[in-house]
């Protein structure tokens, strides 16, 4: 039997966890941020010794796949494998929790906690991805809940109590509709003599009728929505943010708003292509208000951290849009943007932090001129803002420029509104550097802000916090420059998925929106030979 | 051997390459890169000096008659889809090459003297080379999609620049400005590209124009839907080379320091957008409404930025608005259909303009020996005078770029401007009448910023003067001078900033002789049949008229100038400002165009996100919030809250759910 890969990247961090309170420390976090890191950094290295010696990109099936039956009467198994839509953020997790344990760096409150939560995290956000039940992913979802509440919970913000609740009540609360819909689709058809399974590809083989499917696309809408976030169902994302440490914020905004796009993709998408064929246009317009509603609320932002928050909420508009066109294009820049965003949000928020560290404030209004003060702080701000604005070269810039113009070429919908979403979505890209330019030119430019200058913990950045920053704009120029990199490791699978969904569309009688939205009598694309 | 056109990719990459070793060296090891500025100037300049003699040779091949080369690959791909890059060198690029390198090569010397004291100096020569890297790479763009890549970086590096000095709020303000407004242009730009690529299927420039004239003949594509492509895409343009009403940022953009004014805002980004008007030919040419637009704007353009350059007071704005002005008459030969009257005025005009922003910040450079480093000061001509026996050579230089830019025979922009009055005159007789006047207009004020500057008594001791112009732009007075004591009187500037100067004043009196109607070697290069026909039907009964027409309309501008600016015989101030103030108000404001747009876009937008955040936090928290309370009952619930024992909430739900499987598992 070949090596488990994903099994062990998903057991190897808990169970290092467990060992945790072994460790000898004194107290003061110095030896077991060494144990953290170095764990950290395995698991990274086995998601790429996995992804190295079993993964094949060309082929769009499942691969990795080990399968232990467990309670074979519910039809529960242990069951892990990736495919093209686990891949690719299987290694986002894994990387991003090894620059996280680095950025955990100066925890000393309860550090032997801090680092048992975050491997514990590690672990379940990589069983979010590679789980292949559907149970199995309820039981990951919920468990990676706990480790993040905790953070929030212990080492957040003055209000870290309201954020922690709010979190838990909306995610919690939310994830119902996942047991509701997985148990329902598990049971489908029991009485007429199927097999109950959670196994995915079982439940995609039952053929649920339309209007079933419809159901369950609506629960796991609002349960993955809130996870995104989608706009109206975002408003524990600022909260949480806004109280979330360093550290804590890049696996919120690196890995767990992927959780839900991803979980989009995975269920809404390949399970249920028929109620996605219905759904689609509503998630496209969804998309385009994410994008121009979280601008709009971060341009109005006067604290730094909310600011970063509502900005990812804008960013994940673009996800919306490209996984509701039926185009390969379109949905691969909505992956790419997914793990764009992660790597772009994780670096953002990890200077926010730095700079707390530092100003002991996040109000705009009290800082500004600390650029002559920090002027490698300053450059590193600069690059990860330029990246977040879509500059070319780097990847959120590809990501965005797939969604546009897979959308634009999305023959599934009528012109006008292709040429509005396309339209408005664009407004972004004036919006995103409104906030974003602002924002540089509220903290660094201008004068130096006397009282802020006078602290002596305004220094500039250490080697410590370059390494990350640098770290993270690898991947981020490395896409940008040569985007196939990351695309090429995911593009079959997702022209795989797309074809189902397009034939889904096809099949479509009466789509919601009718004519309106929908091109009823395909138009083949005129390209010239 | 391989030709210089199949290594051409080494061109941006080289200065690309220099950038990154010192921008690393910047992050990583600050001080001691910061401490090696000749090195870093050498390395720099050694770069953009490779480049350069690259470029010439790819020239020189052009020359010779070699045909266009294009080297592609796959950049991205997804489905039936791919998305290819590359670069692509053909005459225009060859030319534009040549142009970016020998300017840029130029400034990279003249800045080693204009920042020797700056602190920022390896920063500054880190930027410069990035953006003569991603200029160049605009430049041999293959299609559409890399423009727009390289389109964006410029604008990023015009950012970086335009804010170099970040400690100055009108730096910092002018910097977001910038790259704000040409986000605007951008997204016209990106919204036309999309389009054309849905009509068309294709991003490059050749295809794009065949296929949209086919779609639309067709009847795939409506007509009125191809015109709002082609102009969506004009909005790129339009933004990046400051035509009316996307022109607001260019002004502002002289925050920085004033060597980037004459590469990137003058000579060379301001001049992307032309270019690419000019690569847009076989799309723009099929439909007569887009030209006409496209030729409206760039006369309105014209004739506002001359407008305004009369009463400018500080050198760099004045020199500004005349840029915005002259970038008016390229897009105007573009929308009479004569891209290659247009960049042969682009060619000319950024030899000659080059060398007066440089003159100009040798001028500032040593104004601030006397008033200290205070733009408001050591750039507003009030403060200076009679600076030609001080520094004559920047006096000589400046006065041949001003006779230039004028349209005085045979200097480089008489053949130039006049090509375009010439096309002007056949297609839309009105606009050339726009472009007539102007050209009075120009050298009416740029002879008024050369006497003003040059000529007459030195004013910089003038501290009544001084105070007076601190008190207007809302500063008090500067606390205390950079370096002590302050100079009576300026100096000529060294060799470093001397040179460059001399250097140009070459190319700004002859390269017009290139381009001479009769025999336009330069249309030769670009369009060569259209060349020869223009050389056969050349006459002199009609070149004559309309060339002496436009030499006399700038006499009559310069001799104004001379009576009022140089012998005070003509007292504008009263003649003309007090007898029609609203007109002299209006001028001074800049059209209010600047008023209307912050009253409209900035506030506007301001308010409007106010109000979302508002609605975000009252309404839809309001409603989560409410659920919250009503859910847990009273404030009972709330201090539950507050104990910090929540964190038992989770595991009570994840209890539940392992009980609930469970139980199902029972039933199953």
């Amino acid at each position: 039997m070949a090596f488990p890969w994903l099994s062990a990247s998903i057991l190897f961090p808990i169970g290092a966890a467990l060992l945790i309170p072994f460790v000898p420390d004194k107290g003061d976090g110095k030896t077991v941020r060494w144990f953290a890191l170095v764990v950290a950094l395995l698991t990274f290295l086995l998601t790429v010794g996995g992804y190295l010696n079993e993964y094949n990109p060309a082929d769009p099936g499942l691969q990795l796949d080990e399968h232990i039956d467990w309670l074979p009467d519910l039809g529960l198994a242990w069951s892990v494998g990736a495919d093209g839509l686990s891949m690719p953020l299987i290694l986002l997790t894994s990387f991003i929790t090894a620059l996280a344990a680095l950025a955990a760096w100066p925890v000393s409150f309860k550090p032997k906690l801090f680092y048992f939560l975050l491997l514990a995290m590690d672990g379940g956000q990589i069983a979010v991805f590679a789980v292949q039940d559907m149970l199995l992913f309820f039981l990951a979802w919920e468990l990676e809940l706990i480790p993040v509440y905790l953070l929030l919970a212990i080492w957040g913000g003055k209000k870290r109590q309201y954020a922690a609740t709010k979190f838990i009540l909306y995610t919690a609360g939310s994830s119902l509709f996942i047991l509701l819909a997985a148990l329902a689709m598990a049971f489908f058809g029991s009485s007429s003599g199927m097999p109950i399974s959670f196994e995915y590809s079982a439940l995609m083989d039952k053929g649920f009728p339309i209007g079933f499917q419809l159901l369950c696309y609506a629960g796991l809408l609002i349960a993955f929505g809130v996870k995104l976030p989608i706009v109206p169902l975002h408003t524990w994302l600022p909260d949480a943010h806004g109280e979330a440490t360093a550290p804590v914020h890049m696996l919120l905004a690196g890995i767990l708003l992927k959780m839900g796009g991803y979980a989009l993709l995975r269920f809404n998408c390949q399970i249920l292509p028929d109620a996605h064929a219905q759904f689609a246009p509503l998630l496209v317009v969804l998309g385009v208000i994410n994008i121009i509603y979280a601008a709009l609320t971060s341009f109005a932002q006067r604290n730094l951290k909310r600011k970063i928050a509502y900005s990812s909420i804008s960013h994940m508009g673009f996800v919306l849009i490209g996984i509701g066109s039926f185009s390969a294009l379109g949905s691969s820049g909505a992956m790419l943007q997914m793990i764009s965003h992660g790597l772009i949000g994780a670096s953002l928020f990890f200077l926010v932090g730095a700079t707390y560290d530092r100003t002991h404030t996040l109000q705009l209004d009290e800082m500004g001129g600390v650029g002559q003060k920090m002027r490698k702080m300053f450059a590193l701000w600069t690059v990860c803002s330029l990246a977040s604005l879509a500059l070319p070269g780097m990847s959120g810039f590809v990501s965005e420029l797939m969604v546009f113009v897979g959308f634009a070429t999305d023959d599934a919908y009528t012109l006008p509104f292709r040429i509005v979403i396309d339209g408005l979505a664009a407004v972004g890209v004036i919006l995103t550097p409104v906030y974003l330019l602002s924002m540089l030119r509220e903290i660094f430019y201008g004068k130096e802000n006397v009282e802020l200058a006078s602290h002596s913990e305004l220094v500039d950045a250490e080697p410590r916090e370059i390494y990350v920053i640098g770290a993270l704009l690898v991947p981020i120029i490395g896409i940008g420059l040569y985007p196939r990199l990351m695309t090429d490791t995911y593009s079959a699978a997702m022209e795989a998925l797309v074809a189902r969904n397009e034939s889904a569309m096809k099949a479509l009688t009466s789509p919601a929106g009718g004519s309106l939205i929908r091109q009823t009598a395909l138009r083949a694309p005129m390209i010239p030979g | 051997m391989p030709s210089a056109a199949e290594v051409a990719w080494l061109i941006p990459v080289l200065p690309l390459l220099g950038a990154v070793i010192t921008g690393l060296g910047l992050i990583s090891f600050n001080r001691t890169v910061n401490r090696l500025r000749k090195p870093v100037a050498v390395l720099l300049i050694s770069c953009v000096g490779a480049a350069a003699v690259l470029s010439y040779a790819v020239l020189a091949e052009q020359l010779a008659g070699a045909p266009p080369t294009e080297v592609l690959f796959t950049w991205a791909s997804a489905g039936n889809f791919s998305l290819p890059m590359g670069f692509r060198v053909d005459a225009l690029a060859a030319v534009m090459l040549a142009l970016v390198t020998t300017i840029a090569l130029l400034v990279m010397v003249y800045s080693d003297g204009y920042m020797a004291h700056d602190k920022g100096y390896v920063r500054f020569f880190t930027y410069l080379a990035l953006f003569s890297s991603s200029m160049l790479g605009l430049v041999i763009s293959p299609n559409l999609l890399e423009i727009y890549v390289f389109w964006e970086l410029v604008g990023m590096c015009s950012y970086l620049l335009v804010g170099f000095w970040y400690d100055r709020d009108g730096a910092a303000n002018a910097a977001q400005k910038a790259f704000v407004t040409n986000r605007v242009g951008d997204f016209g730009l990106l919204l036309g590209i999309l389009g054309l690529f849905w009509a068309t299927g294709s991003f490059d420039f050749e295809t794009i124009g065949s296929g949209l004239q086919n779609a639309v003949s067709s009847g795939v594509v409506p007509g009125w839907a191809a015109v709002a492509l082609c102009l969506f895409v004009f909005m790129g343009p339009m933004a990046k080379s400051a035509q009316f009403p996307l022109h607001v940022w260019l002004p502002d953009a002289m925050e920085g320091p004033t060597p980037i004014s004459a590469l990137i805002h003058a000579a060379t980004m301001v001049a992307a957008g032309v270019f690419l008007v000019a690569r847009l030919q076989p799309l723009y040419a099929p439909f007569p409404q887009v030209q006409a637009t496209v030729a409206v704007i760039g006369a309105i353009t014209l004739v506002l930025g001359a407008s305004i350059a009369l009463t400018q007071m500080d050198l760099k704005k004045g020199l500004a608005y005349s840029t915005v002005s002259q970038l008016g008459y390229m897009m105007l030969a573009m929308g009479c259909g004569a891209p290659v009257a247009g960049m042969f005025h682009l060619v000319t005009h950024a030899f000659f303009k080059a060398m007066l922003f440089l003159g100009s910040g040798s001028v500032i450079h040593a104004m601030e020996e006397v008033v200290g480093h205070e733009p408001v000061l050591a750039q507003d001509m009030r403060l200076m005078g009679g600076l030609r026996k001080h520094m004559p050579i920047t006096a000589s230089t400046f006065f041949i770029g001003c006779v230039a830019i004028s349209g005085i025979p045979p200097l480089a922009g008489f053949w130039s401007k006049d090509e375009i009055l010439g096309v002007a005159f056949g297609r839309f007789p009105l606009l050339w009448v726009a472009g007539f006047v102007t050209a009075g207009l120009t050298a009416f004020y740029m002879f008024r910023l050369y006497f003003l500057t040059f000529e007459g008594p030195f004013r910089g001791g003038d501290k009544a003067m001084a105070a007076q112009l601190l008190a207007a732009a809302g500063k008090g007075a500067p606390e205390h001078n950079d370096h002590g004591h302050h100079a009576d009187h300026p100096h000529e500037s060294g060799w470093q900033m001397a040179m460059p100067l001399v250097v140009l004043a070459v190319p700004s009196v002859l390269i017009g002789l290139l381009g001479v109607p009769w025999n336009s070697r330069f249309g030769l290069l670009l369009d060569p049949h259209e060349a020869i026909e223009a050389a056969q039907h050349f006459s002199w009964g009609e070149f004559l008229p309309l060339a002496g027409a436009s030499v006399g309309i700038s006499i009559t501008g310069i001799t104004v100038a001379v009576l009022a600016y140089a012998l005070h015989k003509l007292d504008l101030g009263t003649a003309v400002a007090g007898r029609f103030p609203a007109l002299n108000a209006f001028l001074a404001n800049k059209w209010y165009l600047d008023a209307i747009n912050d009253k409209l876009f900035v506030q506007g937008s301001r308010k409007l996100a106010k109000q979302v955040l508002d609605v975000d936090s009252k309404v839809v928290d309001g409603v989560v919030n409410l659920t919250g309370l009503l859910t847990l009952g009273s404030g009972e619930g709330l201090k539950y809250f507050n104990t910090g024992r929540a964190q038992f909430y989770a595991l009570i739900v994840f209890g539940g759910v392992i009980a609930l499987v469970v139980l199902f598992g029972s039933l199953g």
